[in-house]
């Protein structure tokens, strides 16, 4: 079998061959860095960097379970778990039953990273959960460009947030960092679906436990 | 016998074009495959860690490379240039992916291949390993064609020599 080529176009072969292994180095290199976490980051209050850079309730609560949700704001399954879930875990953490740390993850893209910044924006404001909820209740489609600074603000301005500070925030998407490195403790993790959730680091059954709210309660009584 | 066949199908008036379909179906796919994860990193190394084979540094190592790779690979053989070396790699890729797969079928893992983009666990209802696998199987045969017979038409690379000689 010939492999053999003439002068010229052993150049050409040569120099695209060159070429290519440039671009998928650099391009890869790009990826890796850019999706790098930073431990300069600006951290909104309430994240501990010991929970993976999640937001944390009741850190400080003895003999309670540790929870861990892992979610994607854009994640439809993870509005449907929020509508069946989410009056439970507020209350577990308003009757201090439970300690909940919330992963905001953004793998499904760009606008997760927003809808991620801009609840740790209500985080500063101590309107975590109330963003969460309001976000999911109107849970635009994924990336079809719905969700930007406009509609950010329009859920805190329904849940009455009104500080300007909260505008600039996420304005500017200052926690976009914090974001990054939230997605590379969840890469940790082994996270590999949303939601997830652990309850003392143990993985709930997605097939029976997740979306049925009888079967979840008992499995975060711990 | 059948390899008799294939040599003389390979050698005659339609081989080097069934060589260039196969070059534009295995690049077509690699690049579209590739090009469709590089944007979501964070995902693609979801997919590869939903497999439950390699340590999690490798999973999300590999969760970033591959997809430049894949991309590599497909420019190569779109131009037609390494068609030899770049369908080597690109059957082995197959190869890998037959075995990930298969394992997570036998193993009772509920993932998408996240071949395309995607990936990460899915609700059992669905997966579809077995036609991923012959999709895979496919492209793996024609990256063996290629890898036997590399001379094929509109190739940037042109040969001196005649193949098979």
């Amino acid at each position: 079998m010939a492999t053999s080529s003439s002068g010229g176009d052993k150049f050409t072969r040569n120099l695209v061959i060159g070429m290519v292994a440039l671009v998928v180095v650099v391009g890869a290199s790009f990826s890796y860095f850019g999706s790098k976490g930073s431990t300069t980051a600006a951290i909104p209050s309430s994240v501990s960097k010991d929970d993976g850079y999640g937001i944390v309730f009741n850190a400080d609560v003895p003999n309670v379970p540790t929870i861990d949700i892992y979610e994607d704001f854009q994640c439809p399954v993870c509005a449907r778990f929020e509508a069946i879930n989410g009056i439970t875990l507020e209350k577990a953490i308003e009757e201090k039953k439970a300690k909940v740390v919330y992963h905001v993850l953004s793998f499904l893209g760009t606008e997760s990273i927003l809808a991620a910044n801009a609840a740790a924006c209500a985080s500063d404001e101590d309107k975590f959960l109330a963003f969460h909820k309001a976000f999911y209740a109107n849970q635009p489609a994924e990336n079809a460009g719905a969700i930007d600074a406009t509609f950010l603000k329009s859920i805190g301005a329904a849940i009455g947030i009104d500080s300007p500070k909260f505008a600039a925030c996420v304005d500017n998407g200052g926690y976009s960092d914090w974001v990054k490195n939230v997605a590379e403790a969840g890469a940790k993790a082994n996270v590999n679906s949303t939601p997830t959730v652990f309850v003392n680091g143990k993985e709930l059954d997605r097939n029976t436990e997740y979306f049925n709210v009888e079967a979840f309660t008992k499995a975060i009584a711990g | 016998m059948i390899l008799n066949l294939i040599d003389k199908f390979a050698l005659g008036k339609y081989g080097k074009w069934f060589g260039l379909l196969s070059r534009l179906i295995l690049g077509g796919v690699l690049f579209a495959a590739g090009w469709l994860k590089i944007f979501t990193p964070a995902k693609s190394q979801m997919a590869v860690r939903a497999y439950e084979v390699l340590p999690i540094s490798l999973a999300n190592f590999l969760g970033i490379f591959l997809p430049w790779f894949e991309v590599g690979l497909g420019v190569l053989l779109i131009l037609g240039i390494a068609v030899r070396l770049s369908a080597f790699f690109g059957g082995a890729l197959m190869v890998v992916f037959i075995a990930a797969i298969s394992q997570a079928w036998a193993r009772g893992l509920s993932i998408d291949c996240g071949c395309f983009g995607g990936g990460g666990t899915v609700d059992p209802s669905e997966t579809k390993y077995l036609s991923e696998i012959l999709r895979d199987t496919g492209l793996a045969l024609l990256g063996l064609y290629l890898f036997r017979y590399p001379l094929t038409r509109f190739a940037v690379e042109k040969f001196t020599k005649t193949q098979g000689a």
